[in-house]
């Protein structure tokens, strides 16, 4: 065991949290290490620059850690839901697609809505400035104006290509007379911070060019210039406390030369998203007297169509995301479910081989003497339509701790358990008709429904999101941070991931994780000389 | 050497043709299309299947296709198919990804993405390289003008009403695509 120096602030976790969180401390002069358990991924090794790139992206850049086998990755298991995500510098956001849109005010009071949900500690209000605030740092594309959002200020580049797969769209959701506005992405239109702007490759999971905020490439510049220090292959086994329940660091093991070493800090923020961060916490035994650590995983509702249209919309070209539809985005109880769904349409399948393979619906190309015909009349025709729902949390949908199965350091090994509950099936059956509608507004010659279920019934959603596990809340009985992030039993240790959003609403959540991280760490930085002593974290 | 060894060196000895002759029947030419083996999809194939399976999947592989009577010599076009047909009903998890193999490693053929760029429908090997041009978003003519969709802002958020969901006592048992 090897002792480091005491630092100011100890970060787990180098993704768009531990990112943002460190580059604010060290730029405030603070002395910070992050620790992040893989490495750097270089230019070339993404899988965009290669001919099998399709390939790749099946294989060992596929985003569910359980089906791959990268030496970065701890040992996971799961009896439903596919975990997505990647460990490296930037975290996930190497293999995100960046579509960047914000929740809704009454996401942020489901309590008052219908109680079945908790109200947030804070309201959309508290959030709004740093949405602008990220989206500065980042660099983000879209355009202002939409009816269904509250006013928000232009974005630093403007709107992505409107691509033929759009205006496709868009004319479906007219005729229907549906709300829907152009995407907005962590995507630059133009070039901005010393990036290149996006060339429409269409290959939006990550993007080694730069043109998409991958966090290694847009935040940690700044934090490394700021004077931070980054530990590569450090994977945290521990976050340590001391008598007084304070956190007083973390044991880690360099994965390079498997020393194990404890780094003392005054505070300790935890970045290591919606399932690493309950692992670490279970496996340190701290922060859950209220029994919320990895309880409430939420997902967000997910079904998915595929539409072929005779028209060629060139769906393989442009950004990932064309479209966002937001007509069913609030409560209606006259459905009969609460909570409400976005429709997030995406361009299509950049390669020939991921349509001929089932892309989106499942539905593959025939083999034989029918191949060529079928895929000419559907390569280019294709769209990709995804209806995204605010899922009710569960306590029993979680993230544990096997109570026999450890890893190579002896960590038990992560596992998952997901399943959707009454008013979610309710409203997964009334997306799909929806879906349904707008395949037929659009005039497809064929509309393929996917409802994520195997062949035994189980759904099995591709999980991008993993959320609500160290949820934040006014009562510590019932959540595992405050409205600052600070845990309820550890005053000096900060969770600023993903795990702590309280609701999912009906967007992907990566803009509001990040904007809640700056705010978090902005606190963490006015307040630290009163929080490297304080004993009690009080409600926010 | 033993009967045994004998017959893995006969099978082995003709997998190339026979692995050839499958990729063929999955991806047959025609119409301007190359068949799979003209540009040379089995090569990846074998290549990805050891890669994932392991060196025995080789040996597997030989044995499948010979229980198909790969390389399908002085057999009709229609029996081959059957052939292979058969391979899909009793070894499906097999014969899928073989199939979305060899699907792949056809598409990622540059010869291939040019003839699909050709016919019309843009398309390029190394797309994150060299990009597509797509026009600019042109505000005048694409910004939305329907003026459809809501919030209800933070203050206005409002309890609603309940009652007649029942989400404790009616069970959907028909979900998804079984609904
Ligand atoms: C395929 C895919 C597509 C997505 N698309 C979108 C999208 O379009 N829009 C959107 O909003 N969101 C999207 N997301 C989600 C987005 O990537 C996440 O919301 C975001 O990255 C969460 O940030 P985070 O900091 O919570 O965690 P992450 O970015 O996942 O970072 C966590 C980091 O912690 C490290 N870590 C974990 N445990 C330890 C340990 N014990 N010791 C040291 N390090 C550790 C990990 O290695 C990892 O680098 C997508 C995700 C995936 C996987
Ligand atoms: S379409 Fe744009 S954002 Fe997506 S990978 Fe290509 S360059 Fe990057």
């Amino acid at each position: 065991m090897t002792a480091d120096k005491e630092r100011d602030v100890l970060v787990i976790g180098s993704g768009a949290t531990g990112a943002l969180s460190t580059m604010v401390l060290a730029q405030a002069g603070l002395d910070v290490l992050c620790l992040e358990q893989g490495g750097w991924v270089e230019k070339n090794e993404f899988a965009h620059t290669h001919t099998n790139w399709a390939w790749q992206r099946a294989t060992n850049w596929n985003p569910d850690i359980t089906r791959r086998d990268h030496p970065d990755d701890y040992m996971m298991g799961t009896d439903s839901s596919q975990p997505l995500m990647w460990n490296a510098v930037g975290g996930s956001t190497n293999a995100y697609g960046a579509i960047w849109p914000r929740y809704r005010p009454s996401d942020f009071r489901k309590g008052d809505e219908h109680g079945m949900q908790p109200n947030w500690p804070i309201a959309y209000e508290d959030v709004a400035p740093f949405y602008e605030r990220v989206d500065a740092i980042l660099g983000t594309s879209g355009l202002t104006g939409d009816p269904a959002m509250p006013p928000r200020p232009e974005c630093p580049t403007g709107p992505l290509p409107f691509t033929k797969a759009a205006k496709k769209l868009s004319e479906g959701f007219d005729k229907l007379g549906w709300h829907w506005w152009p995407a907005e992405a962590g995507v630059i239109s133009e070039d901005y911070d010393g990036r290149p702007a996006c060339n429409n490759c269409g290959l939006c999971n990550g993007c080694p060019r730069g043109s998409m905020s991958i966090y290694s490439q847009s935040v940690w510049p700044k934090a490394l210039e700021a004077g931070a220090e980054l530990q590569t292959h450090a994977r945290v086994l521990k976050i340590l406390t001391g008598p007084d329940g304070r956190a007083t660091g973390a044991r880690w093991k360099n994965r390079v030369t498997g020393e194990i070493v404890e780094t003392k800090a005054k505070i300790v923020i935890v970045a290591a998203n919606g399932v690493g961060t309950p692992r670490l916490l279970l496996a340190s035994g701290i922060g859950n007297s209220s029994d919320m650590v990895g309880r409430n995983l939420l997902h967000h509702t997910l079904v998915s169509a595929q539409i072929w249209v005779d028209e060629q919309v060139d769906g393989q070209m442009g950004y990932v995301a064309s479209v966002l539809g937001r007509e069913f985005a609030e409560t209606d109880t006259s459905r009969g479910f609460v909570n409400g769904f976005n429709f997030n349409c995406t361009t299509s399948a950049p390669s020939a081989g991921e349509m001929a393979t089932g892309w989106m619906s499942g539905t593959k190309a025939p083999w034989g003497k029918d191949h060529h015909t079928w895929m000419e009349k559907r390569f280019g025709h294709s769209i990709g339509l995804f209806a995204i729902g605010d899922d009710l949390p569960n306590p029993e949908n979680r993230v544990y701790l096997d109570p026999t199965e450890t890893d190579e350091d002896g960590i038990p090994v992560v596992k998952m358990h997901y399943e959707p509950g009454e008013n979610d099936k309710r409203m997964m059956n009334y997306m799909l008709d929806r879906l349904q509608d707008l395949g037929e507004a659009c005039g497809a010659f064929d509309i393929q429904l996917n409802d994520y279920r195997d062949a035994d019934g189980v759904y099995r959603t591709p999980a991008w999101h993993m959320i609500g596990t160290c949820r934040m809340g006014d009562d510590p009985a019932t959540s595992v941070v405050n409205g600052w992030h600070q845990s309820w039993d550890v005053p000096n240790m900060f969770i600023v991931d993903g795990s702590v959003l309280a609701t999912g609403g009906v967007v992907n959540p990566t803009p509001t994780i990040s904007a809640l991280a700056l705010r978090a760490a902005e606190y963490i930085r006015d307040n630290f000389v009163d929080l490297t002593t304080t004993e009690r974290t009080l409600a926010a | 050497m033993t009967l045994q060894d004998a017959k893995k060196g006969a099978l082995l000895a003709k997998l190339a043709p026979s692995v050839a002759a499958f990729v063929d029947e999955l991806l047959p030419g025609g119409d301007g299309w190359p068949s799979g083996a003209t540009i040379g999809v089995q090569f990846p194939l074998v290549e990805r299947l050891i890669e994932q399976n392991g060196e025995q999947a080789l040996m597997a592989l030989a044995e499948t296709l010979d229980r198909i009577g790969a390389p399908f010599d002085g057999m009709d076009p229609d029996a081959r198919v059957e052939a292979v047909k058969s391979m899909e009903a009793n070894e499906p998890a097999r014969f899928g990804w073989l199939r979305d193999a060899a699907f792949q490693a056809y598409y990622e053929s540059p010869i291939v993405v040019t003839l699909i760029d050709a016919a019309g429908t843009p398309y390029k090997i190394l797309p994150h390289v060299s990009g597509y041009d797509l026009p600019r978003f042109d505000r005048a003519t694409q910004t939305p003008r329907h003026n459809r969709g809501r919030y209800i802002p933070t203050d206005q958020v409002a309890p609603v009403d309940t009652s007649g969901l029942n989400l404790d006592t009616v069970k959907t048992d028909k979900w998804g695509l079984q609904r």
